[in-house]
């Protein structure tokens, strides 16, 4: 899915993580819920178990 | 075609229950709703592969590093009877063909929604796939691929410089049900240029397992010139052995059909209001959208140049917003969710205060979900 790097989001709600914001190799942006079937989580998913790739934590 | 064949055929559709509305299985086929843009250039990188770029719920796939570039377009010609077909655009030409070279386009089918076929049972019917080409004389494949058995079917198809139907007749697959669910079950694959990994085997001309060497033979490349265009439309799918004339359905029924993939509010003013949330701290707010009908699943939230958005309150009017707005899966859902806008610039807000998210003096500004599969 073209992605250059991932971060984890703080929900305000639950104060745990929320969402994570992807950017793509085009350097365009997405929020993507951390909800199976959403077809950028689960490329997220696959591009974790790459080696060297990692979610980085919320700020 | 004989009177005595002609009545035949008659009698295959009624007994397929192939007369009456609602036939064809496919999304937006002729090609008239595009949420996302009318054009898109300089496609065929990785970057922008298994992407949306045009219209609606037709996707393009480029993988092994092709030099191939190309532009999409939703482009106002078509065959009597469409006003839209998509069109490709060979840009960039790509002379020397890696093996594990791909261009398709496609469209990702529910599993749900394709339960009337009766895939892997004994009742397993027959489909016929049919669209309307025109382009640079060149030969092209067409695979449909099981995602829930890995099983396909191949074959090719000519394109000539004038407009022409196309039909597929899909033999029954009695092997590998389809999965009753909102996961993709089925592509619709039109394969536009192949390495020798998708070309060196022989066609799936009945439903069999995927070997990567059957999928694409015969396959011509259209990158082999940039004098290469392809016009697409009136794709259809429907159940039965015979292709009935295209489904035309309204424009509104198909934007609604595509919105449980992918909806987009654009600014249609330089201060559109996208939404009306609350304050949650001086810097912090959320806004609730609601999705009618309901989206396939929890969508992604894309909304281009940061820029281009703001925030309103009551003291300053409209004010950037200095950090990516994001989504909550708590609150998330195919129904709803709650979008967060969480640095106001010089935080003016009051808890508690209504505020809108709003286009910041800029049209090109958008907020979209993406659901697709």
């Amino acid at each position: 899915m073209n992605i250059k790097s991932t971060k984890y989001v703080t929900s305000s709600i639950t104060n745990e993580n929320g969402s994570i914001l992807v950017t793509f190799n085009d350097d365009t942006y997405a929020s993507v819920p951390l909800v199976v079937g959403n077809r950028h989580y689960d490329a997220i998913l696959e591009w974790e178990k790459i080696d060297g790739n990692t979610i980085e934590d919320a700020d | 075609m004989s009177k005595a064949a002609e009545l035949a055929k008659i009698g295959e559709v009624a007994t397929n229950s192939q007369i009456g509305g609602r036939r064809n299985i496919v999304y937006n086929g002729a090609m008239q709703v595009a949420q996302r843009a009318t054009s898109a250039t300089g496609l065929g990188a990785n970057a922008t592969t298994n992407t949306y770029p045009t219209v609606d719920r037709w996707n393009t796939f480029h993988g092994g590093t092709t030099a191939g570039r190309f532009t999409m377009t939703q482009t106002a010609d078509g065959p009597s009877g469409f006003a839209n077909c998509m069109k490709l655009d060979c840009t960039t030409a790509d002379a020397s063909i890696a093996a594990g070279e791909e261009f398709l386009i496609s469209q990702k089918l529910e599993g749900q929604d394709l339960q009337a076929i009766c895939k892997g049972t004994s009742d397993a019917k027959q489909l016929v796939v049919s669209w309307y080409a025109k382009g640079t004389p060149k030969t092209y494949g067409i695979e449909m691929y099981d995602n829930d058995n890995t099983r396909h079917f191949t074959n090719t198809w000519t394109v000539t410089s004038s407009w022409q139907r196309f039909t597929q007749v899909i033999p029954a697959d009695t092997t590998g049900a389809f999965d009753d669910d909102n996961a993709l079950s089925l592509y619709i694959l039109f394969w536009l240029h192949a390495g020798s990994n998708f070309t060196s085997g022989s066609s799936a001309s009945s439903w069999a397992s995927v070997t990567a060497a059957n999928r694409a033979v015969g396959v011509g490349s259209f990158f082999s010139s940039t004098d290469n265009e392809l016009f697409i439309t009136g794709i259809q799918m429907e159940v039965g052995s015979v292709a009935t004339p295209f489904e035309h359905r309204s424009f509104g029924e198909e934007e609604e059909l595509c919105k449980r993939y992918f909806v987009k509010h654009k600014a249609n003013s330089p201060y559109d209001r996208f939404g009306t949330g609350g304050a949650v701290t001086t810097d912090d707010a959320q806004f609730v959208f609601k999705f009618y009908p309901s989206l396939r699943t929890a969508p992604t939230l894309t909304t281009g140049t940061l820029s281009h958005l703001g925030g309103t309150n009551r003291a300053n009017g409209a004010v950037a917003i200095g950090t990516a707005l994001s989504i909550d899966t708590n609150s998330d859902g195919p129904l709803s969710c709650v979008v967060e806008a969480n640095d106001y610039s010089g935080d003016p807000l009051t808890a508690g205060e209504v505020t809108h998210l709003i286009a910041n003096n800029n049209v090109a500004a958008f907020v979209a979900f993406d659901a697709e599969l």
